[in-house]
């Protein structure tokens, strides 16, 4: 009958959707770097724990308010207890445990073990109470106890509690990592100096009177100091076997100083590409629209300083290292990756369908970009691709390989060599128009409620007053483009104008077309 | 048509599309490829040629003043030399080259090329458009290239014509039905947006050419309401 009732609350909380977004969202909020609002708790709490900290310094000359001292010992000591208790739960589901246990269990025809469960999730429970991180969480709440005077020296915990929130911190504990069996070297070697030292020193110094070195506690004091190439001078050796003593230590002090250097060093060198990347990364999941550019050669290296001259942002992938190089040095974000691996999307961890514009397979091989518009296609059916051809012949292959737009050169020559001999003022005109450099430029002005409130036909728009010509008017709902309108043509929500004319008129136009003029 | 052959210097994939749509423009179109194994290749007439200055045999089969020359040779190299070779020959020969970079480009306009095609430049220029402006890049497209009924067209003000002598900004183009007026380009060869300062005060004289977009019958009537015509000159282009 328990049991029952456990495993029915099981899968009540399990299939509850309420429960699970609220879990979900409170993970978010705790440990997802990727979720927006979770800066906003990080920043929240880093306050708290600063604000923790200078109460402690001020209190330890002045006396306190009393509204500060409970807001620090009660207020503070709450809303990380608040955070220690959410940390447990969302942690491990313990739901989720018994659910499993369940359906483990009825599949084998025998009765639910739920005390296996329960040892589960106690295990489970226990490796997140005895970790690191969640022994400081609890230690920074035991000022709360504050009539133990010793407890409230763990506010100075709070400070370890950065850690969780500074990013940094984490790269920083991460990278000195990898060196773990070093710098376990390098303590062992120096608590054997240390020890050695000072029971030397302890030894050649301590029955004489004029020496300051009077307790073991001086002597692993003066040998720390020493070792670490400090030298207060506050407790020096005065007899010569004890300066002899000290010259080795010294000695080995430079040694350990080095060693530490090096080892810090050569872990942050090791590392320094992949902290790069990880950061890298990190940056592209927080922007908001992007081209996905893969590969950097020729064409790609001319579309991509286009794009962003156009304040786009643009991520380029190759499997080149050499071409990725020359992206990062001509100013670009550029990963090591191939773009025909779907492990490369993965790391990228960017949202195909929200975030990313439209993916170009620029490689100046046929083979390469079927490759790569293939893997992408793969991952999402819809989002846009557009790829260069190299040979006519392969055109089907790329169609078939879902690519939406393919960009011939050839065929473009072609085109152009016929305009050139037909109309070469006229063909020269549209290159202008089309060009970033030139004065005079051709835009779309996207038609909103708001223009349409104050302007509803064309003859309305006034903008040969602008000194700007209305090439014509492409239709929301058909696509149509009607051509040179009349004035009495009526404009909709949706539609786009295309205007002709100098830059900052064409600016100007806009500006007046989103003016209230009839409200005003 | 001022110039009634086409010369096309180099065989490789250009050659096609450019044989493609410059075939119906030309009396003839004739291939120079500088591999003789080339000249088996049936589907084209191709010929073999070097980069010597012994134009006699191309000058035997074709008028080479009444010519346009393209040079596609795939070696930047090549190309250059090709077109100083045909330039030092021949001063008023058109010559449209391919280049591969902008900066090959360069060398191939300082060669003696009229108009040179840099082709990275070009592809990433439409690639950007189609991205970032769709709906102009098509309208765009589809008017330079022929694919929709709008076309555009370069019309000289001849002698007769009503509007010589008169102040852009004093002329009234909606009196023109449906034809937009984008530029005109003046005896000098400067062209200017319509709307331009410059423009502006730019009194119209003969030989000034306007580039106007319009459905054909449109365009018709305006060359008929100002008493001009639609006009080529090649000879003007010498950049």
């Amino acid at each position: 009958m328990f049991s029952r009732l456990i495993i029915d609350a099981a899968y009540a909380l399990q299939t509850s959707k309420s429960y699970q977004s609220r879990k979900q969202f409170f993970k978010n909020l705790l440990d997802n770097n990727k979720y927006k609002y979770k800066k906003y708790v990080d920043i929240f709490m880093m306050t708290l724990i600063f604000f923790s900290v200078a109460v402690l310094i001020r209190e330890v000359k002045y006396p306190l308010h009393d509204y500060l001292f409970y807001f620090n010992s009660y207020v503070i000591s709450i809303i990380f207890f608040i955070e220690y208790i959410l940390r447990f739960w969302i942690h491990s589901s313990m739901s989720a445990i018994i659910v499993n246990r369940a359906e483990h269990d009825s599949l084998l025809s025998r009765e639910v073990r739920l005390m296996r469960a329960f040892k589960k999730i106690a295990r489970v429970k226990a490796s997140y109470i005895f970790s690191l991180t969640a022994i400081i969480d609890l230690l920074a709440v035991l000022p709360f106890f504050h009539e133990l005077r010793l407890l409230r020296l763990f506010i100075l915990f709070r400070v370890f509690k950065l850690f969780r929130y500074a990013n940094s911190f984490q790269t920083l504990t991460s990278v000195l990592a990898t060196k773990k069996f070093e710098f376990f070297t390098l303590a062992i070697f120096a608590s054997i100096v240390i020890f050695v030292s000072s029971v030397l020193i302890y030894v050649m110094e301590a029955n004489n009177p004029s020496s300051p070195v009077n307790t073991l506690f001086d002597a692993v004091y003066w040998s720390i100091v020493t070792i670490s190439t400090v030298g207060y001078g506050d407790v020096t050796p005065i007899t010569s076997e004890g300066r002899a003593v000290a010259m080795i230590v010294i000695i080995a002090g430079i040694a350990v100083l080095a060693f530490t250097t090096s080892l810090v060093v050569s872990a942050f060198t090791e590392k320094l590409d992949e902290i790069r990347e990880v950061k890298t990364i990190e940056d592209i999941t927080k922007i908001k629209h992007l081209y996905l550019v893969c590969g950097y050669e020729n064409v790609a290296k001319d579309v991509v300083a286009k794009l962003i001259k156009r304040y786009n942002s643009v991520i380029i992938l190759d499997e080149d290292e050499g071409r990725v190089e020359e992206a990062k040095k001509d100013g670009f974000t550029a990963l090591n990756y191939d773009p025909g691996q779907v492990e490369s999307y993965k790391k990228l961890r960017i949202n195909m369908q929200t975030q990313v514009k439209g993916v170009l397979c620029l490689r100046e091989s046929d083979v390469a970009n079927v490759y790569s518009a293939l893997t992408i296609r793969s991952l999402h059916k819809d989002v846009p691709i557009l790829s260069l051809l190299i040979e006519e012949s392969n055109r089907k292959k790329l169609q078939y390989a879902g690519i939406d737009t393919i960009v011939y050169p050839q065929e473009l020559i072609g085109l152009i060599t016929k305009e050139l001999v037909g109309k070469p003022v006229a063909f020269e005109v549209v290159h202008e128009l089309r060009s970033e450099d030139s004065n005079v430029h051709i835009r779309e002005l996207a038609v909103t409620q708001r223009i349409i409130d104050n302007f509803s036909t064309v003859g309305e728009l006034g903008n040969k007053k602008f000194r700007i010509v209305l090439l014509g008017i492409s239709k929301k709902d058909t696509g149509h483009f009607y051509f040179n309108p009349l004035d009495e043509t009526f404009i909709e929500n949706g539609d786009f104008l295309l205007v002709i004319g100098n830059k900052h008129f064409i600016k100007e136009f806009e500006l007046y077309l989103h003016k209230k003029v009839k409200n005003a | 048509m001022p110039n009634n052959s086409a010369l096309i210097f180099g065989y490789n994939n250009y050659t096609k599309e450019i044989v493609k749509n410059v075939k119906n423009e030309y009396s003839s179109v004739t291939i120079y490829s500088l591999d003789e194994k080339d000249m088996e290749n049936e589907e084209y007439n191709i010929e073999h040629f070097d980069l010597s200055e012994d134009w006699d045999n191309i000058e035997q089969s074709v008028d080479i003043d009444n010519s346009i020359a393209f040079c596609i040779l795939e070696d930047t190299a090549e190309n250059i030399f090709l077109v100083i070779s045909l330039r030092s020959t021949y001063k008023d020969l058109t010559i449209i080259a391919v280049a591969s970079h902008k900066e090959n480009a360069n060398k191939l306009l300082m060669a003696g090329a009229n108009k040179v095609i840099p082709l990275v430049e070009t592809t990433a220029d439409i690639i950007t458009n189609m991205l970032e402006s769709p709906i102009s890049n098509q309208v765009l497209h589809d008017i330079l290239y022929e694919k929709s009924d709008l076309k555009i067209a370069q019309i000289k003000i001849g002698k007769e014509s009503h509007i010589k002598d008169e102040e852009i900004v004093n002329i009234d183009w909606s009196h023109y039905n449906g034809i937009i007026v984008l530029s005109v380009m003046h005896k000098d060869m400067s062209s200017e947006f319509i709307y331009s300062s410059k423009a502006k005060r730019h009194v119209i004289e003969e030989d000034d050419v306007l580039v106007v977009v319009g459905f054909e019958e449109d365009i018709k009537a305006f060359e008929n309401k100002i008493g001009s015509k639609r006009y080529v000159n090649w000879s003007h282009w010498s950049w």
